[in-house]
């Protein structure tokens, strides 16, 4: 009796187990051993030490690209919320239909490769582009180059990241009970303070859930910068590539790498412990 | 305050349609570069795409890495996810974690760390390697989607079958097969466009033997601004736009056809 009931105990601690095995070991092999190679090299190559991390720490240049990346993950972030709080709010506020007519663009806009996208903006703010040509129309005759800058990046990667930020909006605000609004409309909160103190707390755990997901997101983000960015205003994974592409500094990317990798999971960290991870991507 | 965000959001929803829409008229231009409104129209392009090899090419490496990758990460994670929705066991949050964790790390840091890792093991320039980096990328979105149908099961299902008889074996292929179908195809399908579109890995490790539609399309956006990549957006965006439309459509012409109304 006793030695079929450890053995029941110990089938069902070993069952799932078993189940995870294969996907345990592969992730072991083909995620951890690159992962940790990434944080050897950082501080073995060219020679043992922490001269890499004394580099990128202090680095003028270094310093600057971090800046660039927490400073642009911001306003990305904050531009999305400006872009997505209101799209959410309307589509919570027409017709069904003309909600899941949204829904479909933003979906498709969501499924669209990024590479297709960011090329999208190189085509709508080239020279020879629509936007140009708007503004040939209308009297400018030398535009302001729009193309590699910051506001080509910029509005690329807004463009790239709104759909996650309307996401997380949106599934809130469709779960605010309407009489909610209008008992706070009935004992007299309107316009502005009706959204401040009611609208606005509501929907804070959209806010909060999608603007963690944007920073992270664009805080990596290497393609888009890459491609519409201005060459003197890198970020950080743009660096990381130059530094492993063209200047065989591995390193020296490395340690950038590390120390890119270690902030992005203190955000999630913290957002883990007061949230739960698996709420993030839901 | 209301009719201010109201006019906010169709501008958004201008915005956000705008870079989704030029590209289709580019395509069938006739000007050797990107030049809007364009000159004239033409199927020179796409003609042009499907003669090229070095388009080609990228396409079909895609298509075949996203394909085993699929395979891959299917038979990883599916007995994972049940391990992870059905069962108690100590270390549980731990392996919850442990599958999350490819979603965290931004990918230029694993680009970096595959790139010296396959150089080791010969792996670099060969589609096995894209194949075993991408399925770890996958594994996350996968394991949400199929988790999040796994925990929408009914299990008085498998209890009834099981109470009349049924062997474990049998409660599985005629019972928990059929139902999870829908939710193991969609989870499939978010594995093959992981690693469809998955572009900063594939930029590091595929080098030209393994090169992907992703790095071919980078590669060429960056030196030339080539218009075939025009042709390359339409086509993806069309697949994108069928896979999102008929679906509905099907439902709707079911619903016609059934005379039922929906609900």
């Amino acid at each position: 009796m006793g030695l079929s009931l450890s053995a029941l105990a110990e089938r069902k601690t070993l069952w799932p187990w078993l189940l995870l095995a294969p996907l345990t070991i592969y992730l072991a092999l083909f995620f951890l051993v690159p992962l940790v190679e990434v944080v050897i090299m950082s501080v073995t190559e060219p020679r043992p030490g922490l001269a890499n991390y004394e580099k990128v720490l202090t680095g003028s240049l270094y310093r600057k690209v971090f800046l660039n990346t927490f400073g642009t993950a911001l306003l990305v972030t904050l531009c999305c919320l400006l872009v997505g709080y209101p799209l959410a709010y309307l589509m919570s506020t027409v017709s069904k239909r003309a909600a899941m007519g949204i829904l479909l663009l933003i979906t498709m806009s969501f499924w669209t490769s990024f590479l297709v996208r960011t090329y999208a903006w190189m085509v709508l703010l080239g020279n020879n582009g629509p936007v140009v040509w708007l503004m040939q129309t209308l009297g400018i005759a030398e535009p302001p180059p729009l193309l590699f800058t910051r506001l080509s990046s910029t509005l690329a990667m807004v463009h790239i990241l709104a759909p996650y930020m309307i996401m997380n909006i949106y599934t809130v605000m469709q779960k605010i009970d309407p009489s909610l609004i209008r008992s706070a409309e009935s004992m007299g909160a309107y316009g502005k303070s009706l959204f401040r103190h009611v609208y606005l707390p509501l929907t804070a755990p959209g806010i909060a859930n999608g603007s963690v997901l944007v920073f992270v997101i664009c805080l990596g983000f290497y393609v888009t910068p890459v491609l519409l960015g201005s060459p003197r205003e890198q970020m950080a994974a743009g660096l990381i590539g130059n530094q492993i592409e063209q200047f065989l500094a591995f390193g020296l990317g490395s340690a950038m790498s590390i120390v890119l990798l270690v902030v992005t999971l203190v955000i999630l960290g913290i957002y883990h412990r007061r949230f739960g991870l698996d709420k993030l991507y839901g | 305050m209301n009719t201010l965000m109201r006019w906010i959001g169709i501008a958004v929803v201008i915005f956000i349609a705008a870079p989704l829409v030029i590209v289709v008229p580019m395509s069938f231009s006739t000007a050797a570069s990107l030049q809007f409104p364009p000159p004239g129209y033409s199927w020179g392009y796409y003609q042009q795409f499907f003669s090229d090899p070095s388009w080609l090419r990228p396409a079909w490496n895609s298509i075949y890495i996203a394909t085993m990758n699929t395979l891959l990460t299917m038979a990883l994670v599916v007995p994972a996810t049940f391990a992870l929705v059905r069962h108690k066991f100590w270390g549980k949050s731990f392996a919850n974690l442990m599958m999350m964790m490819p979603m965290a790390v931004p990918h230029i840091v694993m680009a970096v760390g595959y790139y010296s890792y396959f150089g080791e093991l010969k792996l670099v320039h060969s589609k096995l390697g894209v194949v075993l980096a991408h399925t770890c990328l996958s594994v996350p979105i996968t394991f949400l989607v199929l988790s999040a149908n796994l925990k929408g099961f009914d299990l008085t299902l498998e209890r009834a079958a099981r109470s009349l008889g049924a062997t474990p074996g049998q409660v599985f292929r005629h019972i928990t097969l059929p139902i999870l179908k829908p939710g193991l195809a969609i989870s499939a399908l978010f594995a093959f466009i992981q690693s469809f579109d998955e572009t900063v890995v594939a930029i590091f490790i595929s080098g030209r033997d393994a090169e992907t539609l992703p790095r071919k399309m980078f590669d060429s956006i960056r030196e030339e601004a080539d218009p075939v990549i025009a042709v390359i957006s339409t086509l993806l965006f069309a697949v994108v736009f069928a896979g999102l439309i008929v679906p509905s459509l099907i439902k709707g012409l079911r619903r016609m056809a059934g005379g039922t109304p929906s609900k």
